[in-house]
Formats: C-alpha cells, structure tokens, sequence
C-alpha cells in the first residue's frame, strides 16, 4: 500500500519549474502591465470566489464544532469551546460511525479490484494492433456515456435474483455495493488507463522481449511498475467516486446497518423532519464525508486534476 | 480467431520487421483474451445486459412481486402524458444548456481572468474542489444558508434589504438548483479550458497585440479557435454529466420529506422515484421506460453536439 504511493508528485521538481519560466512570465506582463481596468475587476471577481469557496469549508468545520442552538441562534459565530459531542453523538447514535467504516471498506476494496481488473484489459486495449481492440475500446468509451439511472433498476433486479440463485447477500450488503462500484467504474479506469499505457515507450518492453521474458512477466515486473503514477491516479479517482456514490447505494442499500455514509447523511436529514434538525450532528456528518476527499486533493491534488481532465480532453 | 504466428504485425505499429517486434506481438495475442476477458464480462454484465433488459422492462408493466405483464409502449404512451415527466426532461435541458452555456462563459471568463494572474494554481485549485465533493452536502448547505431566518436573510437584513426573495420557496427552488451548479461546475471546466490555453504559444498572442488586437479579438481570433477541440469535449462532457445530476436535486434546500418538489426533478429523480420512490407503488417499467429515454436523449444530444461543434482540426 505504502509501497504504491512513496512517489509523491516530485517536489522539487514542481517547485523548481516556475523558476527558469519566471523571467520570462514577467517580461511578458511587464510589457503589457498596464492591467485593464476590467482586469482588475476579474481578478476580484476570481479571488472573491476563491475566498467564498474557502469560508464555505472553514465555517463547515467551525460549525460542525458547534452545539445546534448555537448554530441556530448565530449561524456564522465561533464555539468559544469546541463542542466535540456532535461527532461523538454522530458517530454513535447518528449512525456516521458504522457508514464511516462501511464507505472505507467498499471504497478501499472496490477502487483496488477496479484499477487491477482494468489494469490488464486498458494494456492489451492500448498495445494490441488488432482490429478487435479498436472495437472494444470505443466500447469501454460509450459505456462512459450511460447515465447511472439507466442501469438502476436493471442492475437492482439482476442483483436481487443473484442473491436468490446464489445465496450470496447481494442486497443490503457491502459486498453488493462492492460488485456494482467495481461494475460500473470499469469504462472510466479502463479508458483513463489505456491512455496512460499508450504513453509508454514501447522500447522498454521490446528490450524486456528479447531478454526473453514473457509477456505476463513483462507487464507484472515492467510495465505495471513503470505505470505507477497512472495507476495511483487510477485508483485516486476510484476512491473519490466511490466515496460519493449515492444512487445505487440508496437503492441497495436500506438498512441502517450497511449505509455508507451519503446514505447515513441522507437517512439523518429525513430523522430531522420528525425529531427537528440537529445542525450540530449533521455538520459533523458533513465533515465526515468532505474530510477524505479534502485531504486527498490536498496530498495528491495534482494527480486528481490531471486525471479527470488531461486524460479525458485527449 | 486466434493466429498466433503471424510472421509481420500488421496494423498500426507495422512496417519495422524487427525480432523483437513480432515476439512481443505474438506474446501480445496470447494475452488478448485472458488480459481483457475479467473487464469484459463486468462491461457486459453491468452495462449491455441491463440496457438491453431496462429495453425489455419498459416494454412490461411490473411491480418486482406480481406477475409481469407485457403492455407494449404504454409506458411511453404515459410518459409523453405525464407532465412530472415532461417537467424533468425540461429541467434536465435547462441544466444542459442554461447551466452549460453560463458555466462556460463563466469558465472562460476565468480562464481569461486567470491566464496571467498571480497564484493561478492555487485559485484554480481552490475552484476546482466542489467537483470532487458529492453535491448532496452543497444541497444541505444551500438549505441552511439560504432558509427564512437563515444566514443570508440576515446579511441582507443588516444590508437594509426588509424583504428577501424567498429563495427556497417552489417557484425559486430549481432556479437556486441551477445557480449552486453553476457555482460548483465553473471551476472543473476552467481546469480543462485553461490546460488547453496553457498550451497556447505566447507568441500567438504578442503577434496579435502587435496587430493591434485587444482582449475581445485575442479571444475571439486566438483562443476560441485553438481551444476549439476541447471545447467541444467539454460540450459533450458536460452533456452526459448534466443528464445524471441526482443528489443535489434529492436534498436541496435540506426539506427531504422523501422526496422533493415534483417541479425539480430532472430524469434521473424521475427514474429513482418511479422504481423506489416513497409513493409506495413500485413502478420498474415505468422507471424502464424514462430510463430508456434519458439514454436516447443523452445520445441524441451528443451526436448532435459533437456534429454541430465539428470542424477542422487547427495544427498549433
């Protein structure tokens, strides 16, 4: 695990890029520095979005640290202390903490069996000069374009006659929630990866070829390995769609034992209609689910980025 | 089928008789079907038969308990006179093209903003983020700020506004839908405009304000022309998003008693409410049905994107 991620985004590199281009950026706003008053008007227009973005995040924490007649009384003030019991009731009696540990579980298990399903298919999909491969990848691509509520209710009945034939609960279970993430996040890994192997040199295995290694052996011990980033940033973006995944798990998952946690966030709002909302509570759910994803932009943010739109704008 | 020994690769990589070349070839062809076979037969499982099945239940009227029964296209039939139908393939249009076409010029006013603008990579960063977030919590969010005595409401009391719009009153509510959208897309396609601005030569841009070009020109004659290809990728990108937004519409304005207001739904509410909604009934060939239609308007919108936004390739 550890393994696989040890190569951060090379920092030094990042940070010493802009140096030699610097010069050059500043000449060219030097000679044109006379910014336009409309200039000047976008880049407060810009830095006013980033700062409403940022004080959504910073009063989202603040506020989950707040008891809920606080909130209620003054939405936008700070805890003089903070008030942990939100997430400790959330946790325990809001249901957050069972959907915390089940999110983990089916994003972790689903994001790894989806990036090493598709690893292999995306490398046969991107070398293969057969004529069949061209076919099948515009396959894997129109499969991006199906929208989530057209398999909806085919996949639920497929699901639940599965579990009737094979006694396996495939309903209500996370290793159902599992069996669809990884179904239906095949298109997406298979089409980022195969983009990432058509970058490859094909000299190295070509080398590795005539050393005599096998195929298999050449895409486990050399190709994988020099995937690496690729199928980090694959496994990244798993990860992300998998934590938001919201409408198959309503619909497969309906007990409070199994929810994840937009499940959990949900079935906590629908509570409020009845006991009056407690902001305080929900907040912390909130937390819960925006926090991951947060610290995973913030670690690897460059690698999300570059996923979700170099790969696709090719 | 299986040829193994085929003494030249034919196809793309051909022309270079070279050993090693036809061992990785012939290697290759063995591990075609077993290195694709596992995504395949998940493709097949989770994509083609379930389209192919959604086809065949909203030909039938079914409960998931009773007996099916075969009714032919009277689901359509009801669909075209189901005015919550009609109602969510219109808001799913307005999310397409209203939502679209100001989340790119919002996009590219950014993208322009941003080009030379100090800590471009933080503020776009910062911009992106909502897309990775489930817009559920943007729907909670939204609810609270925007509620009658809500934070918001008093701002503009301390402002001297008496008399706040309701914001989340029914008439408002898909307008609001939209407005948080666009709020959360913006950043996503400035990330994709700007990368294909990126790549851009300077001196595209210093030969035109040598011509005497300002800002609107530059943007009109440089970039919109070289930017075109991706442009048209993010039409199509944004068609096939805007046909499954789901979440927000389910919690926004955070009053979820089940289901929201009929007036909100886009296709994909229709979908989940016909098959699971809290009405009781469970309608699955209804569900089929408006499913089958949201795959053919995605379809159709995309074909039609992609030819009206099609022209020759510019070499940069």
């Amino acid at each position: 695990m550890n393994k696989v991620i040890t190569q951060p985004p090379l920092p030094t590199e990042s940070v010493s890029a802009p140096g030699p281009s610097r010069p050059r950026m500043r000449r060219r706003s030097s000679r044109k520095d006379r910014i336009s008053p409309g200039g000047y008007v976008g880049r407060t227009v810009a830095w006013l979005l980033v700062a409403f973005n940022l004080f959504l995040l910073v009063w989202m924490a603040v506020t989950s640290l707040r008891d809920t007649r606080d909130i209620v009384r003054d939405p936008l003030g700070v805890p003089a202390v903070p008030f942990v019991e939100n997430f400790t009731n959330a946790w325990n009696t809001g249901g957050f903490g069972t959907a915390a540990i089940n999110s983990v579980i089916a994003t972790l298990v689903s994001s790894l069996l989806v990036v090493a399903i598709s690893a292999p298919a995306a490398y046969v999909l991107a070398k293969s000069t057969r004529k069949l491969s061209s076919t099948f990848t515009l396959l894997f691509v129109l499969g991006l374009g199906v929208p989530g509520q057209v398999l909806l209710v085919p996949v639920y009945i497929m699901m639940a006659k599965f579990q009737d034939i094979s006694h396996l609960q495939m309903l209500n279970s996370i290793q159902g929630l599992v069996l669809v993430l990884v179904g239906l996040g095949i298109p997406f890994t298979v089409f980022l990866l195969a983009g990432f192997f058509r970058s490859l040199p094909v000299e190295i295995e070509e080398a590795a070829a005539i050393d005599g290694s096998s195929g298999i052996r050449t895409f486990i011990q050399i190709v994988l390995p020099l995937a690496r980033s690729g199928l980090v940033t694959a496994f990244m973006l798993a990860v992300i769609t998998g934590w938001n995944e919201t409408l198959f798990s309503l619909v497969l998952l309906t007990t409070s034992e199994n929810r994840t946690l937009p499940i959990a966030l949900l079935a906590f709002l629908d509570q409020a209609q009845f006991n009056g909302a407690d902001w305080g509570g929900l907040f912390a759910g909130i937390v819960m689910v925006v926090t991951p994803v947060l610290a995973l932009f913030i670690w690897l943010g460059r690698r999300i980025v570059e996923g979700m739109t170099v790969g696709i704008s090719k | 089928m299986a040829t193994p020994a085929l003494p030249l690769a034919r196809g793309r990589n051909s022309g270079r008789p070279r050993a090693g070349m036809s061992a990785i070839e012939r290697s290759r062809r063995r591990l075609f079907w077993p290195m694709l076979m596992p995504a395949l037969i998940l493709m097949a499982l989770f994509y083609l038969v379930p389209i192919i099945y959604a086809g065949w239940l909203s030909l039938n009227e079914w409960d998931g308990i009773n007996q099916m029964t075969f009714i032919g296209a009277d689901n359509y039939v009801r669909l075209a006179k189901d005015p919550v139908f009609i109602g969510s393939i219109i808001n799913t249009l307005k999310i397409l093209f209203i939502v679209g076409i100001i989340t790119f010029v919002f996009a590219f006013g950014l993208t322009m903003i941003l080009r030379d603008m100090m800590g471009k990579k933080f503020v776009r960063s910062v911009l992106f983020f909502p897309t990775l977030i489930n817009a559920m919590v943007f729907g909670i969010f939204a609810g609270f700020l925007f509620s009658p005595a809500g934070p918001v409401n008093k701002l503009l009391l301390l402002v001297g506004v008496q008399d706040p719009p309701k914001w989340l009153a029914q008439d408002n509510l898909f307008n609001m839908i939209m407005i948080v959208m666009i709020w959360s897309a913006t950043g996503y396609f400035t990330t994709i405009i700007m990368s294909a601005v990126d790549q851009i030569p300077a001196y595209y841009y210093e030969a035109a304000g040598l011509d005497g070009a300002g800002p609107w020109a530059k943007f009109r004659h440089v970039t919109l022309p070289l930017a075109w290809d991706v442009i048209s990728v993010c039409a199509v990108l944004w068609t096939m998003s805007s046909v499954k937004v789901f979440e927000l519409i389910l919690v926004f304005g955070g009053s979820t008693a089940k289901a929201p207001p009929t007036s909100t739904w886009s296709t994909a509410l229709y979908v989940y409410q016909a098959a699971f909604g809290s009405g009781g009934d469970r309608e699955f060939g209804i569900s089929a049905a408006s499913a089958i239609v949201s795959l053919i308007l995605v379809t159709v919108l995309t074909i039609g994107l992609r030819r009206m936004l099609r022209r020759e390739a510019i070499e940069i």
